[in-house]
């Protein structure tokens, strides 16, 4: 291929492209995480880390079970939970214990905490109804981190812009699937379009309750399931209390509360004019 | 869907749920520069609007005059602490290649956008004759109006946020911001001598803002309180100890305003104690919203009080 393109030739490569995106603005995409068939290998971590060639984020020892990731971050987009419980699930034979694994991502909501409180624009709802950081235009204010009901952004201190979960957005502009559900050896982590992975999931739910495992439910499947985020594009299958893998058991995105507090805010600044047009009308001798 | 009962004693290994804040000091010291200016303008504004008449123009000026240096010094180097705890300073300006309201820190660009420049353009011309003397005196109400706005505004910007106390608490935040730089403003005025008209100006703004600061922090804590892990870094800890320093402080300044002596050192020692309380408040908020993010079972107690039907 030549080295240069001319004018005309980059201008026809971006309206394809342009028209790619509207043939695929068709699909909403997203993971649908089966935590009962997660194995707890963490070859979702390793993929995610190397296809997006993210940085360390320390090497620590935090010594709960064999979660040394500790939490999703801004280098840090797949995390491997591993719980604990002196309780034993319903199907299971033998002592008072069970082992949870559940490999946590950015949700990818449909009402995004993130992307409303992004300062700038920088983050946006992409073709696959995915919720993407621009890295070009995120100036790093931090805000957005502060506003997921699930504390998955977070702000790089060697970089200074906020990151996260991508969907793998660059993978799925090829066609292939995030890194993750690719490297998943169970089957765990499932991608695809949307309707069709709630389907699985409701269906999957239905067969392990017949099979007995009665605490199996799905945690942000859609907006009734979950009226604060309207639903998650990454939604889960669990079988414990969220709390327990430290997913907010009725997350709201903040926008949703804050009406009240733009009224007081209102209130506030006109009482701020009117005590400064008094007091300068009342000191008069 | 999740049927379980929500159980705060269930959690991650006590791990946190959500993210703290990213900011340093430089986000409580742009609260309170930005404040004192916002309230300053405003009642820049007020002052200009009573000048109309010459004798209280003559009466007002020096006054009028702090008010506007107040709000271009503390609108602008409030403005640097901005932009410096930015992760990329260099991009300010993209705050303000949207406009969106969802987004109270995107609201509050635009606000100081007009606010600071505002500021400026009053301290410059508002006294001037002919053209440059109108473009103070528009600039004077404008600055004013987004003055208010500026003192207010980061009240919303901390309660549209998942972190439990600032969430729970955003009723009265806007309302103790406003006080807060009310207090501010007025004591960073009592520092200087004043006249006796102009004396009486600050008087009844600063007593006015050290009521409101005293009384919309006891519902802040009341509000957050009503939850028991929410309300708990109020009772403990580095920001709960600050946090009562802020209202020891602001409690003292109102008292010592309210003596009947005229004499500068106790309106100086007024100021300086309202002006130490709003500090102390603005680090004390910021703090306590910190703490309470880094406890799970805050977020989590939150939740469970946050009744579906307010979600709409």
């Amino acid at each position: 291929m030549a080295s240069t393109l001319s004018a005309g030739e980059a201008t026809a490569l971006e309206v394809r492209a342009g028209r790619d995106d509207t043939v695929n603005r068709s699909s909403r995409k997203g993971f649908f995480t089966d935590t009962t068939i997660c194995i707890g290998c963490k070859a979702c971590e390793v993929a995610c880390k190397q296809w997006n060639q993210l940085p360390d984020d320390g090497f620590v020892f935090t010594g709960m079970s064999y979660d040394n990731t500790g939490a999703l971050g801004a280098s840090t987009w797949r995390h491997v939970a591993f719980i604990e419980r002196p309780v034993a699930l319903s199907t299971q034979d033998g002592g008072a214990f069970s082992w949870l694994f559940s490999s946590d991502v950015c949700k990818h909501c449909a009402r995004a905490g993130c992307l409303e409180s992004c300062p700038t624009g920088a983050i946006v709802r992409t073709e696959f109804d995915s919720v993407f950081v621009q890295p070009d235009i995120c100036n790093g204010c931090g805000y957005c981190v502060m506003n997921c009901p699930f504390g998955v952004i977070d702000r790089r201190e060697s970089d200074g812009r906020a990151w996260k979960c991508t969907l793998c957005y660059d993978r799925l502009k090829e066609d292939m699937e995030p890194a993750c559900a690719k490297a998943c050896p169970t089957d765990s982590i499932k991608f695809g379009d949307l309707e069709v992975l709630r389907e699985t999931a409701r269906a999957r739910v239905e067969r392990l309750h017949e099979n007995g495992m009665h605490e199996a439910y799905l945690y942000g499947a859609d907006a009734a399931d979950q009226p604060g985020t309207e639903g998650l594009n990454a939604f889960f299958l669990l079988v414990d209390k969220p709390e327990a893998y430290n997913l907010p058991p009725r997350p709201v995105v903040p926008t949703k509360l804050v009406k009240e507090t733009w009224t007081s805010f209102a209130f506030a600044a006109l009482g701020l004019v009117t005590v400064a047009i008094g007091s300068v009308f009342a000191a008069r001798r | 869907m999740n049927r379980m009962p929500v159980d705060a004693d269930v959690t991650y290994y006590g791990r946190p749920m959500i993210k703290p804040t990213v900011w340093g000091v430089d986000i409580p010291l742009y609260y309170y520069l930005g404040g004192a200016a916002g309230a300053a303008m405003t009642l820049g504004a007020a002052m200009q609007l009573a000048s109309r008449d010459p004798i209280r123009r003559r009466e007002l000026r020096k006054l009028s005059a702090r008010c506007h240096w107040i709000g271009i010094i503390g609108s602008s180097i409030g403005g640097v602490f901005l932009i410096h705890d930015l992760g990329r300073p260099s991009r300010f300006l993209y705050m303000l290649r949207v406009f969106r309201p969802t987004s109270p820190m995107n609201m509050g660009a635009w606000i100081l956008a007009f606010a600071a420049p505002g500021a400026i353009s009053t301290g410059l011309f508002i006294n001037r004759r002919g053209l440059l003397g109108a473009l103070g005196e528009v600039s004077g109400y404008v600055s004013g109006l987004f003055g208010a706005a500026l003192a207010g505004y980061t009240g919303v910007l901390v309660s549209n946020t998942v972190l439990p106390i600032w969430q729970q608490s955003r009723r009265w935040m806007p309302v103790l911001f406003v006080g807060s730089a009310a207090t501010t403003a007025a004591s960073i005025l009592e520092l200087f001598a004043e006249d006796e008209p102009a004396r009486r100006v600050t008087e009844a703004f600063g007593t006015v803002g050290r009521l409101v600061e005293i009384a919309a922090a006891k519902k802040v804590e009341q509000l957050a309180s009503a939850i028991p892990k929410v309300g708990e870094p109020f009772r403990q800890g580095a920001p709960g100890l600050l946090w009562k320093a802020a209202s020891a402080l602001t409690i003292a300044s109102f008292v010592v305003s309210l003596l009947p002596s005229k004499s500068m050192k106790k309106r100086r020692l007024g100021g300086l104690l309202g002006a130490a309380g709003s500090l102390c408040l603005r680090f004390a908020v910021h703090y306590l919203g910190d703490a309470s993010a880094r406890d799970p079972k805050a977020t989590i107690q939150l939740q469970s009080h946050e009744l579906p039907e307010r979600v709409s």
